[in-house]
């Protein structure tokens, strides 16, 4: 391959012709590379959350928190997946209800409520949380994390997960 | 920068290995029509990209194909990148069309260059092959059905052709063996073959170098860079431009997904498959072996020895007259029968648009079995109508029929339902998640419940429904609405051996004269 690139092209025009061709790759390149890359980024937004029914009033206790596990549809992509997770309701005995993550801020174990100490306790690292879910003691960073919840007329709870 | 690259060259050398491929000498005289290989070339590059990305979404197998590619759609850039891979097969067809109708007008295959041309055939037939394991991986209606008039072609191949169709199958039925063996060959084993046949002719390219214009020119050989670079970037740039503006214009199309029990489904091939259909509808029966294997045998067979049928080194156009007109009219013969396939659309593919009987009496059902109550756009469960929802009939039938089940404490305990009345919201719910309701007449909405439930069992219309009794898609030519509601109220008091039961007692007048009227209209 001993062919030599000094061409009978003029200098000029053999420079016009570089500029020419490098401009139309890397423009082909560049814009090929965006949209690629815009399409790996994967989907934006946050997930979509709806309301789910948590039982009726009659099954709670005024004032003190009670579990429930529910069973919630997750979207992930163009999987629909039922999680299972644990929330506490804690009802005013009449027509407010407030709900909880039943996850610890801290490292995600599951918090137990000790109903003769009236305080969430997680099992893993010692966190303790009062009844409203504010951090008593132990190193969770941030209180219990509150879900969206009302009671329908019909005294049906619901949550939005 | 300099100083880093200056190292890496002195390092590895690559400059060598660059220039090497920009210095390529071309004998002189070559231009335009030597720019399609490099279209080709930057085509594939870019099928190889986007496909690559892709299947960073897809997932082959029945129950979530058809959603993952629904899924990639939306993504931000997804129905682009969707757009330039199922264009771009078209592309590649056309211009690998185009490049080799070239090879053959200039003579590129002759002499010491047969073993290049044999590769360009072995990659025309790996194109092809790619094309038909991509057009099933989104498992829509379109996907399925094309497959199953594809593997009931293979089973014509003489002598083992079943053996031949259960390979293409993998299991025993077109299903989720079906799918993960064509996604299989279609992302490994198609590329990779791709790959090699593409260095392959490449090397022999540069190993002979390119044939050049047919009457050689005197003069000195020239440098690939930039000049010829110049022109193939051009031509490539163009075409960039026009499969950009089809995958921006043209959403790729995604049809209802694969339902193996839908009989009113017909196929249509890709469109450059459409010549090879065109050409079946010819020979029927068992004649069928002769379009769907010996032409196409045949003009493969041509094709792969014309460097031996087509002899002598003489490249210049009028003395290979003979072999032109052959090729020529071969080709004009293929243009003919794909513009034939092209306009014979099936009539049943304009009907699909508007919503079956069944359809439409199905999302009556829905609404008075409350169905709405959850499943709306505020509702606990996603709304039956826009919805992704793309489960298959028998989940959605299992659902209906026991709620429950499917969603454990979800909702309120089932209302008992007619199976044929869950068929037809199982139908409905399937439509809605791709098509908004039109709205139809209230004679319509009257008439569709009853037909749903009663007459589907037994009688079809456009092509939906049971064949116990008779097609009554043109029953207005042969009764009046008279006449067709005495025989719903009692077969027996027009024909004493009327097989069909009485329906008096179970439709009130309002129905009776609507379905009468209704099918008395059908012309």
């Amino acid at each position: 391959m001993s062919h030599n690139a000094g061409s009978p092209i003029p200098t000029g025009r053999r420079r016009a012709l570089v500029v020419f061709v490098n401009t139309i790759v890397a423009l082909i390149g560049g814009a090929l590379s965006a949209v690629l890359g815009a399409f790996a980024l994967g989907p934006r937004g946050a997930s979509q959350t709806r309301w789910s029914r948590a039982g009726t009033t009659a099954d709670l206790k005024p004032d003190e928190p009670v579990a429930r596990v529910l069973s919630v549809s997750r979207v992930d992509g163009w999987y629909r997946a039922r999680a299972r997770e644990t929330v506490f309701l804690v009802w005013d005995g009449e027509k407010t209800i407030r709900a909880m993550s039943a996850t610890c801020t801290h490292l995600g174990c599951q918090v137990r409520w000790e109903a003769k100490e009236k305080k969430f306790r997680c099992p893993c690292h010692g966190g303790v949380y009062a009844a409203d879910g504010s951090v008593l003691e132990g190193p969770p960073p941030r209180p219990l994390q509150t879900i969206d919840a009302r009671i329908e007329s019909d005294s049906s709870v619901l949550v939005r997960l | 920068m300099k100083l880093l690259f200056e190292w890496l060259h002195a390092r590895t050398g690559y400059r060598g290995g660059v220039r090497v491929m920009l210095d390529e000498p071309l004998p002189p005289g070559t231009g335009w029509f030597f720019t399609l290989g490099s279209v080709l070339l930057a085509l594939l590059s870019i099928q190889l990209l986007t496909g690559a990305f892709l299947t960073l979404y897809y997932a082959a197998t029945p129950d979530h194909a058809y959603d993952s590619v629904r899924f990639i759609d939306a993504l931000s850039a997804g129905r682009i990148v969707r757009g330039l891979h199922h264009y771009g097969a078209s592309f590649i067809v056309v211009a690998l069309v185009a490049h080799m109708l070239r090879v053959i007008a200039f003579g590129s295959y002759k002499p010491p260059r047969e073993v290049t041309w044999l590769s360009g055939l072995a990659l025309l037939a790996l194109i092809l092959g790619f094309s038909l394991t991509g057009y099933l991986l989104p498992w829509d209606q379109r996907a399925y059905w094309a497959t199953v008039v594809t593997i009931n072609i293979s089973k014509l191949t003489p002598l083992g052709g079943e053996v031949v169709a259960g390979i293409l199958r993998g299991g025993s039925t077109i299903g989720a063996l079906t799918l993960t063996r064509w996604y299989g060959v279609h992302v490994i084993f198609f590329p990779a073959a791709l790959v090699l046949l593409i260095v392959g002719h490449l090397f022999l390219m540069r190993r002979h170098g390119i044939s050049g214009p047919v009457r050689s020119r005197t003069g000195p050989s020239f440098a690939f860079f930039p000049s010829q670079a110049a022109r193939d970037v051009t031509m490539v740039s163009i075409v960039v431009v026009l499969l950009v503006a089809y995958a921006w214009h043209g959403a790729p199309p995604l049809e209802g997904p694969a339902d193996p029990t839908d009989a009113t489904y017909t196929p249509r091939p890709e469109w450059y498959f459409l010549g090879l259909f065109q050409l079946l509808k010819y020979f029927p029966g068992k004649w069928e072996v002769v379009a769907a294997m010996i032409v196409p045998g045949l003009a493969a067979a041509f094709l792969a020895l014309l460097p031996w049928i087509d002899r002598g080194s003489d490249r210049a156009l009028p003395k290979r007259r003979a072999i032109l007109s052959v090729v020529a009219i071969g080709f004009i013969s293929v243009a003919v029968l794909t513009t034939l396939g092209w306009r014979d659309t099936p009539s049943s593919a304009a009907s699909h648009d508007s919503w079956t009987l069944r359809e439409i009496g199905g999302r009556i059902y829905a609404q008075k079995l409350n169905c709405t109550k959850c499943h709306a756009e505020t509702g606990l469960a996603d709304a039956l109508e826009g919805g992704p929802s793309t489960r298959g009939p028998e989940w959605i039938a299992g659902h209906i029929a026991d709620p429950e089940m499917i969603a454990p404490g979800m909702r309120e305990p089932p209302t008992t339902i007619h199976e044929r009345e869950a068929a037809a919201v199982a139908a409905y719910a399937r439509r809605a998640a791709r098509d908004p309701y039109p709205g139809y007449p209230p004679n319509i909405e009257l008439i569709a419940p009853v037909w749903a439930r009663y007459c589907v069992g037994c009688h079809k219309i456009e092509g939906d429904g049971g064949t116990d009794g008779p097609d009554l898609t043109h029953e207005g030519t042969k009764h009046d609405a008279a006449t067709l509601r005495r025989w719903i109220e009692d077969p027996e008091q027009v024909d004493p051996d009327a097989d069909m039961p009485a329906f008096g007692d179970r439709l009130n007048e309002a129905q009776l004269d609507a379905i009468a009227q209704y099918l008395a209209s059908r012309k």
